[in-house]
């Protein structure tokens, strides 16, 4: 018996690298494919991210602005952060800013802000402006500009519009007001921010950023220099909950969304697959009927596909390593 | 004289930005100022230097047919097409600019990204053995965080994303940072070093 298992092992080990390929794809497919309903757990670095942008909600003083510092090639984690949370501002009323450094992210912000504002009445100029592809090598002149005046530092959007006679402008004018920048990336774009604009000009400084570069931005989150992240598509997931569950909520108690509460968060669960909100209470789920006026899920369904994979590699290590100390054991002998 | 100009502009204007860092003066600000408008003027040529730069290396590989010189053609060839399509249809939503942008470039992007899943899958189970201490404190901590960053961990145990949160936040952050510091006071140490002109390979040449 003891024998078989080892040369089953054996055999693993020599496993073909195509069949773990195989697996994997079918471990992201078949969840892509078939969503199902899996729970969504907020944490704090998201948490801080919601509550900021709430706070500015209905103020024409007060402003966010989305720093695009990526192209396609990471587009599946961060841009349903984006959306995400362009619709925040769009159903909050939340003044917004977008802006790029690089030609591949000019599309990918168009595309984020024209996926966002399907379902809202909202108009470039008055509740947001594109201000486009700025080249990189100008980005250390507008971010610091950008501290004394905003329509001095970019002087038109990415329709070509002056930006200081557009109406968005009448309150706002620098970093007073556009007081939160969320930088998306899949490096350390964010970090620059940190050392220009917060650094200089106290701006409160965001990331949304791929999973695998998460650990190296912990010890600006320690320090408060970031005020919150987006861990990979993780943070994305959490966010469309968090938009679905208080932003874009609505009751007769709460007309225009209701404000942030983590006893709710945690009592609430937004199934993908059906249209109502369902409740926890004492452990046990009513569904309470509540309509969800969302559309996009995108994370959620994303989410499903990484626990799979997730697990897949975890009992691929745990397989490998048995069959490791199998045959190491069995070369011992 | 070919080295002796750029190195005088580079001690001056380093100088200069150093000063303006530190001196909140009405001279300092117009400094910045002045500094913008010369940065604003002087990027557009990187752009047509990189575009020269393209074609010259690119060209050349086409006309001595070096090593896989076809998909030099297509480089070029996509290089002039997208930026014809720009010109000529703009960029907004509906034009041929983002109809190439939206099915050709972002597929490949993805996918090319989307690679490392399997990559990393492979690795994790061909090569991520508990041969040593150091390998076992790895392959845990691994572990832990993977679980951490998807619901399945926390309904396993509530600890899961308590430990995760730890890793992150106090041995990696611990690491990080020294890293971060040892990285600070290289470039600090650099930095000085160009601005008294005893550090000069970035100016090329020999010695």
């Amino acid at each position: 018996m003891n024998g078989k298992i080892i040369a089953f092992f054996d055999k693993m080990q020599k496993l073909d690298r195509r069949y773990i390929y195989l697996m994997v794809a079918l471990s992201i497919i078949i969840p892509l494919v078939i969503p199902f309903n899996s729970p969504t757990f907020t944490s704090e670095t998201t948490e801080n991210i919601y509550r900021k942008i709430d706070s500015f909600a209905g103020d024409p003083t007060k402003a966010v602005l989305l720093s695009f510092s990526h192209d396609a090639s990471t587009m599946p984690e961060l841009f349903p952060m984006e959306v995400s949370v362009l619709r925040h501002c769009f159903e909050r009323n939340v003044r917004i800013f977008t802006i790029c450094w690089s030609p591949a992210a000019a599309p990918l912000m168009e595309h984020a802000i024209n996926t966002a504002k399907e379902n809202y009445d909202v108009t470039s100029g008055v509740d947001y402006v594109n201000f486009g592809y700025k080249p990189n090598s100008l980005f250390l002149p507008i971010v610091l500009g950008m501290g004394e005046d905003i329509s001095e530092a970019i002087d038109t959007d990415s329709q070509g519009r002056k930006i200081k006679n557009l109406d968005i402008m009448k309150e706002i004018k620098n970093y007073d007001d556009m007081n939160l920048v969320i930088d998306f990336s899949g490096g350390g774009a964010a970090l620059s921010w940190v050392t220009y604009a917060r650094a200089k000009f106290g701006v409160n400084v965001a990331a949304g950023i791929t999973a695998v570069m998460v650990a190296d931005y912990y010890p600006y989150l320690q320090t408060g220099q970031l005020i919150g992240m987006f861990r990979g598509l993780k943070g994305a997931a959490e966010y469309e909950k968090m938009v679905d569950v208080f932003a874009s909520y609505e009751t007769d108690e709460y007309p225009n969304g209701r404000p942030f509460s983590k006893e709710v968060i945690k009592n609430v669960k937004v199934p993908i697959t059906k249209s109502t909100i369902i409740y926890i209470e004492d452990g046990v789920e009513f569904d309470t009927g509540i309509p969800l006026n969302y559309k996009y899920k995108v994370a959620r369904i994303g989410m499903n596909a990484q626990s799979v994979a997730h697990i897949m590699i975890i009992v691929f290590i745990i397989l490998g390593n048995i069959g490791f100390f199998l045959t190491r054991k069995k070369d011992n002998l | 004289m070919k080295r002796q100009i750029p190195l005088i502009i580079v001690i001056t204007l380093g100088f200069m930005f150093v000063a303006h860092s530190f001196i909140p003066h009405t001279i300092s600000q117009d400094f910045l100022t002045w500094f913008q408008d010369w940065m604003k003027a002087i990027s557009p040529f990187a752009v047509v230097l990189g575009i020269m730069s393209l074609f010259m290396v690119h060209g050349k590989k086409i006309s001595y047919k070096a090593p896989n010189w076809q998909y030099s053609i297509v480089t070029l060839a996509g290089l002039i097409f997208t930026a014809l399509t720009g010109f000529i249809w703009g960029t907004q939503a509906g034009t041929p600019y983002m109809w190439i942008f939206k099915n050709i470039q972002m597929p490949m992007s993805s996918t090319m990204f989307a690679l490392l899943a399997f990559y990393i899958a492979s690795a994790a189970y061909k090569a991520f053995r508990a041969r040593s201490p150091e390998a076992t404190v790895l392959l845990v901590a691994a572990i832990i965080v993977m679980l951490g960053q998807v619901p399945l961990g926390t309904m396993i145990s509530k600890w899961i994303p308590i430990s995760s949160k730890w890793i992150l936040n106090v041995p990696n952050l611990a690491s990080k940072r020294a890293i971060m510091i040892g990285v600070g006071l290289g470039m600090t140490a650099t930095s000085l070093k160009i601005l008294l002109g005893i550090e000069r390979t970035y100016l090329g040449g020999g010695d």
